[in-house]
């Protein structure tokens, strides 16, 4: 029997093909007569195009057609956005798409796309998020309630119980858009064939993308069909269909040829979605004990005009995290002439984490308290205002393993009290949460004469490990060596999948597996009974065990091969769904972790490192140690870029100041020390048989905070405004 | 990108000798080609000099010389450098990225041309893109603009690390040019913006780089270059010092003091070299000679912190020299 390659540090099954540059990506798609797509995108923040000159463009060489809202492709939804492209002059933001330059060389197409001379009638954009702060609204959208209120009896309100708490801390945060910057910029081949239309796309969601796709140009779905099987990272801005994609769809088919578009890094910023600016204020109330008794944490986020995603942050963080007699949150949303807003690596947790972590850090100063022993004197067993336990919950743990492994009990809790040389030396720490989330998605087995199998879904794996864990898991299932294993994602054909996000494909995977293992296994066996050319035949179904990639019965066995060989079988094959996971009634679902840091900064120069940074994570069973570990890190390493690095700059006329990645800043490998990384490895089988949860986006949650908490330690300043860039600390 | 015409130059006399305007020569490219592609460089013609004889990396009694296709890194890695001219080879390695450094030449690194973002976007007004049409960093997002030399026309930083550690070092260029050659000081290389921000250099149109020469430094001077930025590599300067300092004893014999990331040129420091000279450097005196370093300063709206990063930056380097501390 081979061993179950589940839990094991699996290398990447399409490692090999990724680092020899044989991994084809969408934009390495070159098929036949293919022509070349560049997007026009508005130079103007807010108004109206008047009008369009195309004749320096269309008479440019190997120019095939330039197409603008004067002369429209045919277009019936919009993409991840509440609009249709190239279907008005309505400009509703800067850099927003209006037309498309189809060429037969890339170069011609960029080259006569900036030939082409459009003029406005300007009015100014609404862009600035702070100057729409006093006139924000309560939102209608989004997952989580905009206002929670849960007061002790008698209590009326949550500023009565803050007025009554001994030891009350307050403060507001604050905290640029950003930008995923995902290092496959978005690309599109697309390529109509037999009456259908096969797109090459980087997506987080395959058939997600097919159906979007579809609509926009009013096409049956099962005409379309989206491959990728390879995805330059994600972060929640390919879980949607952007303009992009069915712009360049829709001109395919207008010039009978294949079109590629691939976007150019500052189109990125505004064709494609970006995370929210934040703003929060937040005041803790607690006893001289520590004992939190108000909690309040109200926050501000941008929304696009253009839809349709924002920063749910007290809602997602402040809403569960902690036990306390009185709990407010609200949620307010400032609705801007910017470009889309979409989901960014855990949106709400990444923004309200920073200031629900820096205010525990806070009044853990107010009350000569550890920061950890805070956190546990208020540590919530059950879901405030639900009182309902989680299904499985370690953060005890996390914080005493990663206090243990980290060295926590060195910290001074003066600030300044440490210097090593010209550095001051801080340490600081915060608790990361994120929901165990669990979407549809089905899973087909396929048992094949040869002795392999094939697992298949329409997921993606965007960096994820997707590949080498689909692997992994037919081959714990069937009882077979990995190699024997061949997984199937990226393809919307395959068996539906509700997309790569959400932390979620790992929790959606496994259980769907196993069942359609179960169910192939059932075939198997009603052909080994009933077949006359099968070793087993007659045997009683109930009696036949599979076992190790072979049928057992009565002292006889058959692989699934040799069966099916000799049988005239070329294969068995089962397809099953799993839905969301657990009774939501009787459990609340949530991974966690903690975090632990070290940060130098100069006396002088006030320059900032980051040194040394240990995280643990409570998020169930982990399939496999390596890719995880990565997931994690990566996670990190957007709370590095949050903490430290990362903002856009929207100027009053609603130009991103730094959209490209020079001016806007991520980590380099110079930034960022060795990460410790942790995992506890308790199985949530109330989540789910298998017992994971996912590890994509809890890894950004609480960087931020911890990084600001060891700064303030370190020197005595606290900032609230991200990133903390050299002249807050000067 | 325009089309434009390409040659290969095959000799000096060659290259400087072609009709000038409209032509750019050609080295490692890292800077040509980004503006050509932006649109913000549109030469006529493009003229590759990579095959001209300007290489070499020789040391000898009083000092240095570099041809002018040397690529970064090759300077940064060479012994006679490394060893003769630490200063240098710091400064270099601190600059852009190790792709970069393997394409960039030392002539082109004192030519490139400013990161400011309104300058690389030709939707936006720059003077020193398009004379006359405005400067809206000024207004604008200036967080890393100059706070030294500035005009009203122009506040865009010079952004080279290589030309803050020659200009320390007195080094001079030798250029070429139809009408024969010359040398200049480095120091006298670089104009300021005033108000024709679109010349920013002495060379005369066609006038090509073919070396750099580096007088050696007395003795017992220890040098340091130190880059304060927002990142750790791969990113300009917000405020950067390079230092040279010659103790007696335990008063400065000489020093040098120059700056980066925040001039529109690499700005020399004489105030503060002469109110260290001949001072026992304290930590008080050095403080108080690294205020003459923004005697003048003009700051933005989002780049006043440079006029006390760039008094602690100075503090910070000489400092080290004197007592070796981090």
């Amino acid at each position: 029997m081979a061993d179950s390659p589940l839990g094991r540090p699996v290398n990447r099954v399409d490692g090999r093909r990724k680092v020899t540059g044989t991994a084809a990506y969408a934009a390495d798609q070159h098929p036949d007569r293919m022509v070349h797509g560049h997007l026009l995108v508005s130079d103007v923040g807010h108004g109206t195009i008047r009008s369009m000159d195309t004749a320096a463009a269309r008479s440019a060489p190997g120019v095939l057609a330039v197409f603008t809202p004067f002369e429209p492709l045919a277009l019936a939804a919009g993409a991840g956005q509440n609009w249709v492209p190239l279907q008005d002059t309505l400009v509703r933001y800067h850099g927003q798409v209006i037309g498309i330059v189809v060429a037969d060389t890339f170069e011609q197409a960029r080259d006569a796309a900036a030939l082409v001379r459009t003029d406005y009638d300007e009015t100014p954009p609404a862009a600035s998020f702070a100057a729409g702060i006093p006139t924000a609204t309560v939102p209608t959208g989004g997952w989580e309630p905009p206002v929670v209120d849960i007061l002790a009896d008698g209590v009326t309100s949550i500023d009565e119980a803050l007025a009554a708490s001994p030891v009350v801390v307050s403060g507001n945060y604050s905290q640029p858009s950003k930008h995923h910057n995902a290092m496959e910029p978005h690309a599109t081949v697309a390529d109509w064939r037999d009456g259908g239309l096969v797109v090459h796309g980087g997506t987080q969601a395959p058939a997600g993308h097919a159906r979007s796709i579809a609509a926009a140009l009013r096409l049956d779905p099962a005409q379309v069909r989206v491959l990728s099987p390879y995805v330059g990272g994600g972060f929640g801005n390919k879980a949607t269909t952007w303009a992009d994609a069915v712009v360049t769809a829709a001109a395919a088919r207008a010039v009978g040829r294949p079109v590629k578009t691939v976007l150019t890094r500052p189109q990125t910023f505004t064709v494609t979605g970006h995370r929210s600016a934040v703003a929060q204020a937040i005041a803790l109330g607690a006893d001289h004990d520590g004992t939190l008794i108000a909690l309040k944490h109200d926050a501000w986020s941008s929304l696009s005009g253009s839809g349709s995603v924002f920063e749910s942050a007290p809602g997602t963080t402040s809403r569960m995290l902690y036990r306390t007699a009185n709990l407010h949150v609200g949620q307010k949303v400032v609705t801007l002439d910017v470009p889309p807003s979409t989901f960014m690596r855990a949106p709400g947790e990444e923004s309200g984490s920073f200031a629900l972590e820096c205010a525990m850090d806070e009044l853990a100063t107010a009350l000569r308290m550890d920061p950890v022993a805070l956190r546990l004197k208020n540590y919530a067993t059950v879901l405030p205002g639900r009182n309902v336990p989680w299904s499985s919950k370690h953060l005890d743990e996390c914080y005493r393993v990663g206090a243990s492994r980290f060295g926590w009990a060195r910290r001074r809790a003066t600030p300044s009290a440490v210097a090593e040389g010209d550095w001051w030396v801080g340490m600081g720490m915060a608790t990361a949460v994120y929901p165990a989330n669990r979407f549809p998605t089905s899973v087909r087995v396929r048992l094949l004469a040869d002795g392999t199998a094939a697992v298949s879904t329409a997921s993606a794996d965007l960096g994820t490990g997707m590949w080498t864990v689909l692997a992994q898991l037919g081959a714990d299932r069937l009882g077979i060596a990995m190699d024997r294993v061949r997984p199937e994602l990226g393809d919307s054909a395959l068996p539906a999948n509700f997309g790569a996000f959400g932390s979620a494909s790992t929790a959606g995977v496994a259980p769907a597996l196993r069942d359609a293992a179960a169910a192939a296994v059932r075939s198997l066996t009603e052909i080994a009974v009933s077949d006359e050319r099968s070793v087993l035949h007659g045997a009683d179904p109930a009696g036949v065990e599979y076992r190790a990639g072979a049928l057992h019965a009565g002292g006889r066995s058959v692989t699934f091969g040799a069966l099916l060989t000799a049988t005239g079988h070329p294969a068995v094959e089962a397809t099953a769904s799993g839905g969301p996971g657990g009774p939501p009634a009787e459990y609340a679902f949530h991974s966690f972790g903690a975090h632990f840091c070290e940060v130098r900064v100069n006396r002088w120069t006030a320059e900032l490192r980051l040194s040394r940074i240990t995280t643990v994570v409570d998020a169930g069973t982990i399939v496999n140690p390596k890719t995880a570990r990565n997931q994690i890190e990566g996670g990190m390493l957007f709370g590095v870029g949050q903490a430290l690095f990362e903002g856009a700059q929207v100027e009053p006329n609603g130009r991103i100041a730094n959209a490209n990645l020079a001016d806007y800043l991520i980590p380099v490998n110079a930034d960022v020390p060795p990460m410790d990384v942790h995992f506890l490895d308790h199985p949530d089988t109330v989540f789910n048989p298998a017992g994971v949860r996912g590890v994509g986006e809890i890894g950004t949650v609480g960087v931020a905070a911890a990084i600001a908490n060891a700064v303030f330690n370190a020197t005595g300043r606290r900032v609230r405004d991200l990133p903390i860039t050299v002249e807050k600390l000067l | 990108m325009r089309p434009f015409r390409f040659d290969v130059a095959r000799s000096v006399e060659d290259a400087v000798h072609r009709p000038a305007p409209g032509l750019a020569y050609l080295a490692g490219g890292t800077t040509l080609v980004d503006l050509m592609k932006l649109e913000v460089a549109n030469p006529a013609a493009v003229l590759d000099i990579n095959r001209l004889p300007l290489r070499g990396i020789r040391s000898d009694g009083p000092g240095l010389r570099i041809g002018a296709l040397e690529r970064m890194s090759a300077v940064a890695g060479h012994p006679a450098v490394t060893s003769g001219y630490p200063l240098l080879a710091e400064a270099l390695r601190h600059s852009a990225s190790p792709q970069v450094r393997n394409m960039a030449s030392i002539g082109g690194n004192l030519l490139q041309r400013t990161r400011c973002g309104y300058f690389r976007d030709v939707r936006t007004g720059c003077n020193k893109r398009v004379p006359g049409s405005g400067c809206p960093a000024i207004e604008g997002e200036n967080r890393t603009h100059a706070v030294l030399g500035t005009s009203d026309t122009c506040v865009a930083t010079h952004p080279s690390d290589l030309a803050v550690a020659l200009v320390a070092l007195d080094a001079t260029v030798l250029v070429h040019g139809a009408g024969g050659r010359r040398a200049l000081p480095i120091a006298d290389l670089y104009l300021l913006p005033g108000s024709t921000p679109d010349q920013e250099t002495a060379l005369r149109p066609g006038e090509l780089i073919t070396e750099v020469t580096v007088p050696a430094l007395p003795a017992g001077t220890r040098s340091t270059y130190l880059k304060i930025r927002d990142r750790q590599s791969y990113e300009f300067a917000l405020c950067s010092a390079a230092v040279a300092l010659r103790m007696r004893g335990r008063v400065v014999r000489e020093v040098r003091v120059a700056a980066g990331g925040v001039g529109t040129r690499p700005w020399r420091l004489p105030a503060v070299e002469d109110a260290l000279t001949g001072r026992a450097p304290r930590p008080d005196v050095v403080a108080a000679a690294a205020a003459h370093a923004v005697d003048g300063a003009r700051p933005l709206s989002q780049n006043r912190f440079k006029v006390l990063l760039l008094q602690r930056t100075i503090t910070r380097a000489v400092l080290s020299l004197v007592d070796g501390r981090g």
